[in-house]
């Protein structure tokens, strides 16, 4: 048993965050539906890579929902769902007669979570988002650089991660109450507002003293550790960025820099007492980082993190996918990474990452590929609908279940 | 919070918070959505009170803005887990909880025996948080979220040909793996009140970070089928996206997201009321053979035609025509952002002493159970209400 067996989630959601939200729950035993139509096209295909990466562990079940018919059975679904999701823009599933104020009729358990960009009302309620708009729009992409640069931000789509990890805490505490007050309940998510939360502390900062944070870097933006950056080793000086080598030092406290002299060798220009305080360090740290990066440049990466950590300084390979798939021994004995045995009708061999949560009495090891297009249109209507296969091949033969 | 000022989801939720910046941004969500959350300190207080940014006239040590953003919403108990007494009021707060978020290492952890907690109360949820989980080589390492992030996988995505690999500003690697303690924490809860069985729950932090990549694993494993890719990694390459599609170019005025996607037809018909793009008409580029180089030439295109237009001017219109264009935001921006005061969002914060900060408000809006940042004060205000639910008095 998985820890959310027996709950029923209706998934109209697309793209990353919706997905990974619902990934979430599928991994933990839930049975998400996901619905999908043969127009669906670029990452949403079900044959894309992107598709594959968050579309595991659920069941397809094709609607066409241009059609009445279809519609209606969407509605029957919606009476059996404990949870629906949908990341449309605003106000998609009220024209199909799916909103929430129309299932609650039916369903007044239902949990309803719309994780729309913006949320369901204000003035830029309809404006159209992916992760980089959030994240620029959230002062992510200016924060997250070095001075005098405004365009680097995050190299991945971050804000679509933490979505749908909000949205699945949304979720579970949502069910939480039902069970105290056995009613649903609607739950407006907007990405923005998720992203807008990250900058949190420097936000307090900024409304009590006015002080508006600028990109640091590799600094901490508000304490005191140095050194606290990346230093290139052996292969730094790559034609591709991509092969570079570098490792990560942050000296959090003096002792933990007192020990990296001694993993250094007690270079004599560590021994200037303008380096005994963080304060001091961080006042001369293009000096230090110099210094440092003399000494990492002529090691290997996983030499210097190996080096240091035995003594007691954080420190760690700046690791790129190849690093993590074939090098990365926590990832390995975990069994972090790994093909799916069923293999898929048109992509062949897919991949998961496992859900980064143990339970010991109710493990989640189980992955199943991502699903064709309506490949479980029989299945999941007898389940939820107690439909025949009859009924619901003439539904596919007339497009509406397609 | 105390129990009147709990009006979220989470209500009947009480937890023990025993963790540090690697889950405490789970034990956040969790107080925000309502529950009671207690948070044990050492009796010379909880050394994260200590992280900046500060109020200005704040003594050093207090006035953490970092702790009250992190530590919102919860009750705080001073103890010394070492002494018998604050061994006893330790166990009896591990009796009265739901739920014990934990990170392996943290404040009274130890003395908590949370394995024994858990085979003394069998509803029980214990969530533990490692750096890299129980075992393997690097189970002892020390990881800071620089650290965390290299390792995770997270740092060698950002930054840019020019620049080292870059951290996220703050601390966005911990607040993945607080938000999947958060996931774990309400999941096994959920399987608790319906089987009446708890559980450990272990999350390496190491392990979110590398869930959390978007494209990285999707470069490795499916490297023939995207079109895009030459090499199992991609460099890191500025704010230009894994797509080729997304990135942010600098205006006249300010800096622009800009993307095409998905709206192609409708971009290439706003560069043709401009004058540009003309080329891009060409039948070739509809071959998927050519999608690519068109895209490539889009990109270049907007690049020349955003470098003549004010950026946030441009981002407006982009979104009135449908397209996902974002404005590059400073922080004073996010803080005047029109969106966020018509929607009411920002939270009153309270800090130490009667003073309140303006903060960020819900990133989810319940309809019928609202989120809310509670109180956030001293040890000293809530212990006695403390000691008293957990039965403390009649012990003593």
């Amino acid at each position: 048993m998985r820890p959310l067996e027996g709950t029923r989630v209706l998934d109209f959601t697309h793209v990353l965050a919706g997905p990974y939200a619902t990934r979430m729950l599928g991994d933990m035993g839930a049975d998400v539906v996901k619905i999908n139509t043969n127009t669906r096209a670029g990452p949403n295909a079900p044959g894309s890579p992107y598709y594959l990466m968050w579309n595991r562990n659920k069941r397809a079940l094709a609607l066409d929902l241009s059609h009445d018919e279809a519609r209606t059975i969407c509605r029957r679904l919606c009476g059996q769902a404990d949870v629906v999701i949908d990341n449309f823009s605003v106000g998609v599933l009220d024209r199909w007669g799916v909103g929430y104020e129309a299932m609650r009729e039916e369903n007044s358990g239902v949990v309803y979570v719309q994780m729309s960009g913006m949320g369901s009302v204000g003035p830029w309620s309809d404006f159209v988002t992916y992760a980089p708009t959030i994240h620029a729009l959230a002062g992510i992409t200016h924060l997250t650089g070095v001075a005098g640069r405004n365009d680097i931000g995050i190299g991945f789509s971050y804000n679509d991660h933490q979505a749908g990890l909000h949205g699945a805490v949304a979720i579970l505490a949502a069910l939480e109450a039902r069970r105290v007050t056995g009613r649903g309940q609607r739950v407006d998510l907007s990405q923005f507002e998720v992203g807008v939360n990250f900058v949190g502390p420097a936000l307090l900062d900024y409304f009590a003293n006015g002080r508006a944070a600028r990109p640091a870097g590799n600094r901490l933006p508000y304490d005191e550790a140095a050194p606290h950056g990346c230093f290139p080793c052996t292969g730094a000086a790559s034609e591709h960025a991509a092969d570079e080598r570098w490792v990560a030092i942050a000296c959090m406290t003096d002792g933990q820099w007192e020990r990296l002299r001694t993993v250094m060798g007690n270079p004599e220009w560590s021994s200037d007492p303008a380096f005994a305080t963080a304060a001091g360090r961080l006042a001369a740290e293009a000096e230090l980082e110099a210094h440092i990066s003399a000494w990492t440049s002529a090691l290997e990466a996983t030499e210097v993190m190996e080096r240091c950590q035995a003594a007691g300084v954080p420190a760690g390979v700046v690791q790129t996918g190849v690093d993590l798939v074939e090098h990365d021994p926590q990832l390995a004995r975990s069994g972090f990474l790994r093909k799916i045995d069923d293999s898929h009708p048109t992509a062949g061999t897919t991949h998961a990452d496992r859900l980064p949560i143990y339970f010991e009495r109710t493990p989640c090891d189980g992955y199943e590929r991502p699903r064709e297009i309506g490949e479980d249109n029989a299945e999941v209507l007898k389940d939820w609908l107690g439909m025949g296969e009859e009924e619901v091949r003439a539904g596919e033969a007339r497009g509406i279940l397609a | 919070m105390p129990e009147e000022e709990r009006t979220g989801a989470l209500r009947d939720v009480r937890v023990l918070d025993l963790t540090d910046e690697r889950a405490i941004y789970g034990a956040k969500l969790l107080a925000d959505l309502g529950a009671d959350v207690v948070r044990p300190e050492p009796p010379d207080g909880d050394p994260l009170r200590k992280r900046g940014p500060h109020a200005d006239d704040a003594a050093a040590g207090t006035g953490s803005f970092w702790h009250a953003f992190f530590a919102s919403s919860r009750r705080f108990f001073a103890l010394d887990p070492t002494t018998e007494s604050g061994g006893k009021q330790l166990r009896s707060l591990l009796d009265h909880a739901h739920i014990v978020l934990a990170n392996t290492g943290a404040f009274a952890v130890e003395e908590a025996r949370l394995g024994d907690a858990a085979a003394r109360r069998q509803e029980l949820v214990v969530v533990e948080v490692s750096s890299f989980g129980a075992d393997g080589p690097w189970a002892d390492y020390l990881a800071p979220d620089l650290v965390a992030g290299a390792l995770g996988g997270a740092v060698a995505t950002t930054g840019d040909v020019d620049t080292p690999p870059l951290k996220t500003f703050g601390e966005l690697n911990f607040m993945v793996s607080g938000a999947y303690a958060a996931v774990a924490a309400l999941a096994g809860l959920h399987c608790a009140r319906r089987t009446g069985v708890g559980q450990r729950i272990h999350v390496p932090v190491h392990e979110c970070i590398a869930s959390a990549l978007e494209h990285v694993f999707m470069w490795y494993w499916y490297e023939d089928r995207l079109g895009l890719a030459e090499r199992p990694v991609l460099e890191r390459r500025g704010s230009l996206h894994w797509s080729n599609a997304y990135q942010v170019m600098q205006g006249k005025t300010g800096a622009a997201m800009v993307t095409p996607i998905p709206e192609l037809d409708g971009q290439l018909v706003w560069l043709l009321e401009h004058g540009l793009g003309e080329e891009l008409l060409d039948p070739r580029y509809q071959l998927p053979e050519h999608r690519r180089e068109f895209v490539d030439r889009l990109m270049e295109t907007l690049r020349t035609w955003v470098a003549s237009e004010d950026a946030e001017a441009l981002f407006l219109e982009a979104q009135s025509r449908h397209l996902p264009y974002g404005h590059v935001k400073r922080l004073e921006e996010v803080a005047a952002n029109p969106h966020l005061a018509a929607r009411r969002w920002w939270a009153t914060y309270p800090l130490e002493g009667e003073r309140t900060v303006q903060g960020p408000g819900a990133p989810y809006h319940f309809s019928e159970t609202p989120w809310r940042v509670g109180t956030h004060g001293d040890p000293g205000r809530d212990a006695e209400a403390i000691l008293d639910e957990i039965g403390w008095e009649s012990a003593r």
